[in-house]
């Protein structure tokens, strides 16, 4: 238990430790990096760093037990797919007239308050902010350090400047983490009171090295692959979906087979006609959507003479071939018409249809 | 025994205990108030009861204010559970008047079992429930609970509710060796009363103390439901307590300097009127339903024998009602909120109120014109009009 669980990024960690130890960390913070590379992990860290009984050190940084009671309590916030759910379905059994004005929180201990998006609208809403701004001068309790953590940069906009006044001027005791995949989405006005702490991809060794550690299910093959998919963000390659990719893999390669060597149509038909109308059909649709620019991108890999930079890394051989009879007009024009079936997708086209008309209009 | 040395006694995985449903339901009502009704996280809408000796205790919280209560039980089993708050109100409301027995199951289902009723429902795991202050064994301060109840009456209407001016959210108790004080304020009238002629034991020098709105509010009607005659009041860093019969109730306290009200009581307004309370009240409510309904400006116009009040707007129309009064000084015309005025009507009761101002610009002050046990002072700022 402690920092050390904590994969790559270790001079940001490092230097957030540092700061904690100096009493020097900003009490409003923008954690940054893509989704999947560890933001919410981190911020809880810091939480119990700030309030743990024991108050441990390592390398004669602060760390936390894990154990004390603090610990405990905010690392059962740790599961937040979960709680979230919890609080939703908390909600639906509340009364009607409750239900519209009762907003999302996920408290396991007193002093550490995180604020998912609220649903429908994943967003942000400005009495999630009202309720920060109403309890956060309240001397904390339990903890030393008030900690709230926004979980989500979609902000409703009165939401965002509402948060401005607090932000500015915090208590002493409190500690406010803003986790953004994209700062850039944030208001200037909040990005101004703020230090944004990046959170930077790992290279894809270092994660294949992690996926050794923690998926041993997985062969050396599978990881190598998840490990380069993963755009450098530890939470997403643990929680890769290798079977459902490859499915997914097996399909787009289909098409662009039948594409660059106009092949017999019937294998094409009989895998389109499973992209199906309906919820399920879409995220399958997206799925195959996502592949196939990334084996498009590929392609433009070993066509420009960099095959290092090539993900599907088990069946480079087979995206040789491929490359071999594509040219770069054809990977563009590509790119351009899968970009189209992504807005025909959008305004509810057949999914078969489309997928169709993009495999024949390939053709050479 | 007080309730939390029940607390500390307990902390097993059984409990089993009878209480008679008027008990029972006359506390869960007292704390219905703490109970946050449009809430997602568990902690916060569920009941801890604790079993010991012969008394069961029931804690509520928010977070920021928890009530702790206790009742008279038949223990057989000593232990502690959670109970979903809502629910267990409800559902008790409208049982019939016997006794009821809780029982701890497993995996934190409690039956509740009346006559022939029997119902289950499923808390959650005790040590979820925050650990709650201890009341602190040395400082404490007996303060009568009439005293208390009625300065809280005269000043928690002029609390702001604005959310960003944090300071304000709460009054200001200052406690001296003979007296006590309370003061509150929104920036745009304050409200001060003082009650000298006390003893308070354990005071010295000045204690100030800023109470949180909710937590007044909360005292208020713990206060209006007791027949206890004096309440212990205690705070360490983080905490107040408030000890009302068998009911504690503990806020934690807000952080943020009081401004300096001494500043603003006026000195010297020496233009000075008495007015007939109810009379007042009347006359502005009426005029009142003419002014501006942003502002709430009246226009008060003092003359010799004469006070005018006026309000218009543009849509409404206009309204003019005038009193008697004695006065010889040199005419004065002022602004004043409406609402403002009829706040601290509303809060000194019958009787003649005393309404004293130096020009128009300044700050006018209003009190009631017979000193009685309270001195009693609210401070309005005026309006350009």
């Amino acid at each position: 238990m402690g920092f050390s669980d904590f994969h790559g990024n270790h001079d940001v960690v490092q230097r957030l430790r540092e700061m904690l130890a100096h009493e020097r960390l900003p009490q409003a913070v923008i954690l940054a990096g893509p989704s999947g590379s560890g933001k919410y992990t981190l911020a809880l860290m810091l939480a119990k760093a700030m309030n743990c009984l024991s108050t441990p050190t390592t390398d004669g940084l602060p760390d936390f037990c894990g154990k004390c009671s603090n610990c405990v309590r905010i690392a059962q916030s740790e599961d937040l797919d979960t709680r979230f759910a919890e609080a939703v379905e908390a909600r639906e059994n509340l009364r009607e007239t409750d239900k519209k004005e009762t907003r999302l929180f996920v408290q396991t201990h007193p002093d550490v308050l995180v604020i998912p998006p609220d649903p429908p609208q994943m967003m942000i809403k400005v009495d999630q902010v009202r309720r920060v701004i109403e309890t956060i001068y309240y001397r904390p309790g339990d903890a030393k350090e008030r900690v709230y953590i926004f979980t989500d940069s979609a902000f409703v906009k009165e939401a965002a400047n509402s948060l401005l006044k607090v932000l500015e001027e915090p208590p002493e005791f409190a500690t406010i983490f803003l986790l953004a995949d994209n700062p850039g989405e944030l208001l200037p006005t909040i990005r101004s009171r703020s230090m944004t702490v990046t959170l930077a991809a790992l290279p894809a060794e270092a994660i294949e090295q992690y996926l050794a550690k923690h998926r041993p299910d997985w062969n050396p093959k599978q990881r190598a692959l998840v490990a380069r998919l993963s755009e450098g963000a530890v939470g997403r390659a643990r929680s890769f979906d290798v079977a459902g990719y490859v499915a997914a893999r097996a399909h787009a390669l289909t098409i662009l087979h039948t594409a660059l060597r106009a092949a017999d149509h019937s294998e094409l038909f009989k895998i389109t006609e499973t992209y199906r109308a309906g919820a399920e059909g879409r995220e399958k649709t997206e799925k195959l959507l996502r592949t196939l620019y990334s084996l498009l991108q590929d392609l433009m890999f070993l066509q420009s003479g960099t095959p290092e930079l090539v993900r599907n890394v088990d069946i480079q051989p087979d995206l040789k071939k491929l490359a071999e009879a594509a040219d770069f007009e054809w990977i563009a024009f590509a790119a351009d018409r899968l970009a189209e079936v992504e807005r025909g997708m959008r305004r509810n086209l057949l999914r078969s249809l489309s997928l169709d008309a993009f495999a024949t209009a390939l053709e050479r | 025994m007080p309730v939390e040395a029940i607390a500390s006694a307990t902390g097993t995985t059984t409990m089993e205990i009878t209480v008679s449903k008027a008990e029972l339901l006359r506390e869960l009502t007292a704390t219905q108030g703490v109970v946050e009704r449009k809430t997602t996280i568990p902690i916060l809408s569920n009941y801890l009861f604790e079993a010991g000796g012969d008394k069961l205790s029931l804690t509520a919280t928010d977070l920021d204010l928890s009530l702790r209560t206790s009742c008279n039980a038949k223990v057989k089993k000593e232990g502690a559970c959670t109970i979903p708050a809502r629910k267990l109100h409800d559902y008790v409301k409208l049982l019939p008047d016997a006794d009821i027995t809780i029982k701890l199951l497993e995996n934190h289902w409690v039956s509740i079992r009346c006559g022939r009723s029997n119902t289950k429902m499923v808390g959650m795991a005790r040590s979820n429930f925050p650990s709650l202050p201890a009341f602190p064994t040395a400082g404490v301060v007996k303060i009568p609970g009439q005293v208390l109840r009625s300065m809280i009456a005269k000043t928690g209407f002029a609390i702001a509710s604005e959310e960003s001016r944090y300071t304000l959210n709460g009054g200001l108790m200052v406690l001296k060796p003979e007296s006590i004080t309370m003061v509150a304020t929104d920036g745009h009238r304050l409200s001060h009363v003082e009650r000298p002629g006390e003893k308070f034991e354990g005071v010295s020098g000045e204690m100030k103390t800023l109470i949180p709105k909710k937590c007044m509010d909360e005292l208020k009607s713990l206060l209006d439901s007791t027949d206890a005659e004096v309440i212990e009041f205690a705070k360490d860093e983080s905490t107040l307590f408030f000890r009302i019969g068998q009911r504690l109730l503990t806020s934690r306290q807000l952080t943020g300097q009081f401004p300096n009200f001494e500043a603003v009581l006026p000195k010297d307004n020496n233009k000075s009127i008495t007015l007939h309370g109810d009379e007042l009240s009347q006359a502005i409510s009426r005029v009142a339903q003419f002014a501006d309904e942003r502002s709430r400006a009246v226009r008060l116009k003092l003359e010799k024998g004469e006070l005018k009040l006026s309000a218009s707007s543009t849509e409404t129309g206009e309204s003019e009602d005038s009193l008697e009064i004695d006065y010889n000084g040199d005419a004065l015309t002022i602004g004043f909120n409406a609402q403002y005025i009829l706040d601290f009507l509303k809060a000194v009761g019958a009787g003649d109120v005393k309404l004293e101002l130096k020009d128009a610009q300044s700050a006018g002050q209003l009190r009631p014109a017979e000193g009685e046990d309270y001195k009693y002072r609210y401070i309005v700022m005026p309006m350009r009009i």
